[in-house]
């Protein structure tokens, strides 16, 4: 039997009285590590828990999936998965191979961002594709999401932006070589993200194209969800340009046109001292 | 140096063994730099001791000279000048192919060439890829007819046979000029010895005329101006002494102008001086006013045979005449050669300033080589100044040959700590040189490895990278003697990767320290370098070994499917081999990987038949990013395409990097990819999900499409008397050479033979060849191309070359041993 639990957000308690039952009686349990982090350490969560648990990276999770699935043919294997198993990150691949090999499977939902960044005042309902924005390098700037954003907006869709996190990242040259040195790990802040998003509306204002998406709209900050230290600011695209919201994660939000509780909701983020920007708007 | 107009930047380029360094030291004494009577054996540009030793060159040497022009044959510089005071910056270069490299370096920084030919042996291999890299490069050649002295003692040719073999050679090298400059802005660029572009003479015994020497000899005779009088000493112009008139046929009374004016005065001095008749050849050298001390009248048969002829017919001041008179100033000279050095826009500012070669345009310089200082391990930057002036303590931005515009990468803002002269065995320290000139540059060495543009303009781009006639296709491990001697290895290496154009350093996977170069002799004198001096400890190595190619030989029998590792993305591919001609056009730069792809489209339309819009979409060209493979996006309407370009591109250089057999480069692969499914958010088809699975994708369409391996072949040309003939061919034999061509040079005995030789089986060829031919054959190798190995190297066997080289190259580089199967890179829907 192979469980795929959800951890929640923030904290090692948030996972479910279900889920910590399983993981108290599985012969074994992984914790998935690279497409998100939790903001307790691994020590943790295994003292909390009373397990030692195996850390699995992408290379475990993308191609040595085998041995896990082979033991879960047998017994109780735990897969814990930081926010949900199958929202923002989604793991269907490993359902999917489960399956194929005859293993038997749970899944034991938690909250998500996904879910969470309702805590900003927006209403999940009016959310429209969620996208990530990647970091960029000197040669690599896609643009893509933007163009979401904007197909969103054009819609009165708000837009979840999930930003790039780099964790056992190899560069190109050690992943050619073979070798097995990563890069440190890089989180992207809102700010770096609210930049990006400014060089793209510069970039398409260039191009003559008429774009929703400006350099006052409106976006709001999330930080550390579902945390103690949780942080939430609303302000205008270019003023988040230079916020420091503190460590991450972080994620940021688009909001298109908004309900009147919306409105109220987001106003007690605004940033303090600066005339609130959806006086702008209206 | 300021006089722009008045500077001659030239290179001697030549077969080797055709007497080079030898002519050479006819100017340096010129100069007053060596003594005139030891001009001819001291080989003054001949700096290093092995090159003494062995008396070969092995890297070339520059030397300034300065020469004043007298003010009458001021007349014939037809280009612009100042005064009559001329600096010439002249590069002696080797002949050995091997180092051809080296020439290619020189050839880059000069605008002229003197290109010297053994009139006793001819146009050879080497004469004709010199000549053509010197036209690609736009470089004006004049040409050098050396050794006559040897046709006239050893050879004994009567006058007319004599004129015929020059006649024979002058030809010859107008075929190769026509054959590669038939569009070059440089005009006409053919030889002829009426306008005084061909020299004769002896660099040994120090002699040399052009017929505009004797045209001055006979003005008083004929009463004919110089500049008209030429043009009958040459071709079919008889005179007859009798009826003193001149006739366009022979007849009667009647003989050739070339014979009976100059080759008739120089037989008779010959005659009576080697047959030891001292009161003909006393009356002969007073007749022809060569002035002898009482000493020096007592000298006897060849050193006074030598003596008369350098005293009559001084070389150095010959040649000097012909480099000013007839080789291109650079303001003359950069107007044409700009368009082909320059990257960037052809009106922007530097190019402007390297096109009217401008000493006050921001600067523009080419560093073609490092050469080492009495400092250990620091090096000269030498090159060139193209535009602007370069001066102690500048400023400047150096930007190897990676860097790209706008980009920081390959680019170092650093301070020029001095400008120095080159002066073959010293240097000397100069505040600033203008452009033109060619120059030393000291402090910048550890910001380039081997070539690269100094600039002050902010957007420059790059001038062109050299393009290097030779590859290095023999490869030997090595590894210190005392495994504690490895740093120093390792630091030695590197310095030897940056005083060598050609030769290439790297790693294997095994940890090895592989280095290629050119040939068996240019691989043994870079150990040697590397040993002695470079690393200074001795060094073990391995025997020496060929790089190999991988190619396929069909098109991929299926559609292959790689998912990447999250599953979320999927490639669709297949190879097929690349028309044939491309890959060598690429590498001839016909098609330029980093060229106008709308022009690139075309070309392949017109001349292979692609269909434009397919041409139009290739991807890029790997290995790095200019090798002779092609990645062609076939997709129709794909989203979010752009965003895997860079990711697929990279994979496709790793892919054509190391290739799936067994690690080599490809050669003559052309990727398709059909189709393409994406993820819908960018974050899971980054470059760590698209790289890998983009190599997976071509290794399995590789090994569905009949993969083959290629190895390297030299054209060996070999000279040798009839007797040993037979001894070559049954050393060709065995090592699977293929003789295609045998014909006996015309006035010799001696024989050419041409052939195709693997490079593999090359190794201790020449020595072999002297053992079986008693030390009277000498070939000369040059990469040739590269030959498919008959057998399929996926399947084992004991006669199959193919599998065995595979097998061979896995063990060496520490894989595992067997290829890899399909269904590593092959998923299923």
């Amino acid at each position: 039997m192979l469980y795929l639990i959800g951890l929640g957000l923030g904290d090692c308690r948030d996972i479910s009285v279900r889920g910590l039952e399983v993981v108290r009686r599985s012969a074994r349990v992984y914790l998935e590590c690279y497409t998100s982090i939790m903001f307790v350490s691994k020590e943790e969560l295994e003292k909390f828990y009373g397990r030692s648990l195996i850390l699995a990276d992408r290379e475990l999770v993308e191609q040595g999936v085998g041995e896990v699935l082979e033991l879960a043919m047998t017994q109780e294997v735990a897969f814990l998965v930081a926010g949900d198993p199958l929202a923002a990150t989604t793991h269907s691949d490993l359902i999917l191979r489960a399956q194929k090999k005859g293993v038997e499977y749970r899944v034991f939902h938690n909250a998500s961002i996904i879910s969470a960044v309702a805590c900003s005042g927006l209403q999940l309902y009016r959310f429209g594709e969620t996208v990530s924005i990647v970091m960029w390098t000197d040669d690599w700037q896609p643009d893509s999401f933007a163009d979401k954003i904007e197909n969103n907006l054009s819609r009165g869709l708000h837009t979840l932006c999930l930003l790039d996190i780099k964790v056992k990242e190899q560069t190109v040259e050690n992943m050619m070589r073979g070798n097995k040195v990563f890069e440190p790990p890089r989180y992207q802040s809102v700010s770096e993200a609210a930049a990006i998003l400014l060089s793209i509306v510069q970039r398409r204002q260039e191009q003559g194209c008429s774009y929703l998406l400006k350099n006052d709209s409106l976006s709001i900050a999330l930080a550390r969800v579902g945390s103690e230290t949780q942080q939430i600011v609303s302000c205008t695209l270019s003023q988040l340009a230079t916020a420091d919201l503190g460590p991450p994660l972080h994620c940021l939000v688009i909001p298109a046109g908004m309900h009147h509780m919306e409105e109220d909701m987001v106003k007690c983020f605004a940033l303090k001292q600066q005339p609130h920007p959806i006086k702008n708007i209206q | 140096m300021s006089k722009r107009t008045n500077i001659r930047n030239m290179s001697v380029i030549a077969h080797v063994d055709h007497g080079k360094s030898t002519l050479t030291d006819s100017l340096v004494s010129k100069a007053g730099i060596i003594a005139g009577e030891r001009a001819g054996d001291m080989r003054y540009t001949d700096t290093r001791k092995d090159e003494q030793e062995r008396c070969i060159t092995i890297k070339s040497t520059a030397i300034s000279l300065y020469y004043e022009l007298k003010k009458e044959d001021m007349d014939y510089v037809l280009q612009q000048s100042e005064g009559n005071g001329f600096l010439i910056n002249l590069i002696d270069s080797p002949g050995h192919v091997d180092f051809s490299s080296e020439v290619t370096a020189a050839l880059r920084v000069t605008d002229g060439a003197l290109v010297v030919v053994d009139c006793v042996s001819g146009v050879c291999v080497q004469t004709g890829t010199v000549l053509r890299q010197a036209i690609a490069e736009r470089i004006k050649p004049i040409l050098f007819m050396n050794k006559m002295d040897r046709a006239l003692l050893e050879l004994q040719l009567d006058k007319e046979d004599l004129y015929q073999k020059f006649n024979r050679i002058v030809e010859s090298v107008n075929v190769i000029i026509q054959t590669y400059g038939e569009d070059t802005p440089m005009g006409d660029i053919t030889v002829t010895p009426s306008d005084g572009t061909v020299g004769f003479g002896s660099g040994l015994h120090g002699w040399a005329f052009t017929l505009k020497q004797f045209a001055e000899i006979y003005v008083e005779k004929f009463k004919l101006e110089p500049k008209k009088l030429m043009k009958r000493l040459w071709d079919d112009q008889f005179y007859s002494s009798t009826d003193k008139k001149w006739k366009k046929e022979s007849g009667p009374g009647y003989e050739r102008g070339f014979c009976m004016l100059i080759l008739d005065p120089i037989y008779k001095l010959f005659h009576s001086i080697m047959n030891f008749k001292k009161d003909e050849s006393t009356k002969l050298i007073q007749k022809l006013k060569i002035k002898l001390n009482i000493e020096e009248q007592k000298l006897e048969g060849k050193p006074l045979l030598k003596l008369c002829m350098r005293r009559w017919l001084p070389a150095g001041e010959t040649l000097l005449q012909m480099i000013t008179i007839h080789l291109p100033s650079p303001v003359t000279a950069q107007k044409y050669r700009m368009e082909m050095l320059y990257e960037g826009p052809k009106d922007d500012i530097l190019a402007i300033g390297v096109k009217n070669c401008d000493p006050e345009a921001p600067l523009c310089m080419y560093v073609s080589k490092m050469v080492p200082t009495t400092d250990k391990g620091r090096f000269y930057a030498f090159g060139r100044v193209f535009s602007g002036t370069v001066s102690t303590g500048q400023k400047v931005r150096i930007m190897g040959p990676n860097f790209k515009p706008g980009k920081k990468e390959d680019l170092y803002n650093k301070s020029i700590q001095r400008t120095v002269l080159m002066m073959g065995r010293t240097v000397e320290a100069i505040e600033d040189v203008p452009c033109g000139n060619i120059v030393g540059l000291v402090g910048i060495d550890q910001f380039l490895v081997k070539t690269g543009t100094i600039t002050t303009f902010d957007q420059a781009h790059n001038m062109r990278v050299m393009k290097f006639s030779v590859s290095p296709v023999v490869r030997v491990a090595v590894e210190p003697k005392n495994a504690t001697d490895l740093p120093k290895l390792v630091e030695g290496i590197k310095r030897l990767a940056k005083s060598d154009p050609m030769v290439q350093c790297f790693n294997e996977e095994s940890g090895e320290h592989i280095i290629a170069g050119a040939g068996e002799l240019h691989l043994e004198i870079c150990l040697k370098d590397l040993e002695e001096d470079h690393a200074g400890i001795p060094i073990k190595k391995s025997d020496p070994v060929v790089s190999y190619r991988e190619t396929i030989s069909e098109m991929s029998s299926q559609m292959c499917l790689s998912k990447s590792a999250n599953k979320h993305n999927r490639l669709f591919c297949k190879a097929q081999p690349l028309t044939e001609g491309i890959a060598e056009d690429i590498d001839d730069g016909e098609v330029e990987p980093n060229g106008e792809a709308k022009a690139r489209a075309r070309y392949l339309a017109d001349k292979y038949e692609w269909d434009v819009s397919e041409a139009r979409k290739i991807w890029g060209f790997g290995p790095d990013g200019t090798g002779p493979n092609m990645l062609v996006d076939c997709t129709k309407g794909v989203q979010y395409l752009n965003e895997i370009k860079d990711s697929v591109v990279a994979g496709f250089q790793w892919a054509s990097k190391e290739g799936v057999l067994c690690d080599e480069n490809c050669r003559g692969i052309r990727c398709n990819i059909y189709d393409v499914s994406l993820h819908t958010d960018t974050i899971h088809r980054g470059g760590g999900q698209i790289i890998p699975t983009a190599r997976r994708v071509f290794y399995a369409s590789i090994l569905t499409a009949a993969p083959r391996i290629l190895e390297p072949v030299y054209l060996c040309e070999i000279q040798c008397p009839e007797t040993a003939v037979g001894g070559i061919y049954g050393v060709l034999n065995r090592r699977r050479g293929h003789v295609f061509e045998e014909y006996q040079q015309e006035g010799t005995p001696m024989f050419v033979i041409k052939s195709y030789l693997p490079v593999n089986e090359s190794f201790g060829f020449t020595a072999d060849l002297r053992s079986n031919t008693g030390g009277q054959a000498f070939p000369q190798c040059v990469f040739d191309h590269w030959q498919l190995l008959p057998g399929d190297p996926m399947e084992a066997g004991a006669s199959n070359k193919a599998s065995i080289v595979v097998t061979e190259t896995r063990k060496r580089k520490a894989l595992a041993e067997a290829i890899p199967p399909l269904d590593r890179f092959l998923d299923k829907l």
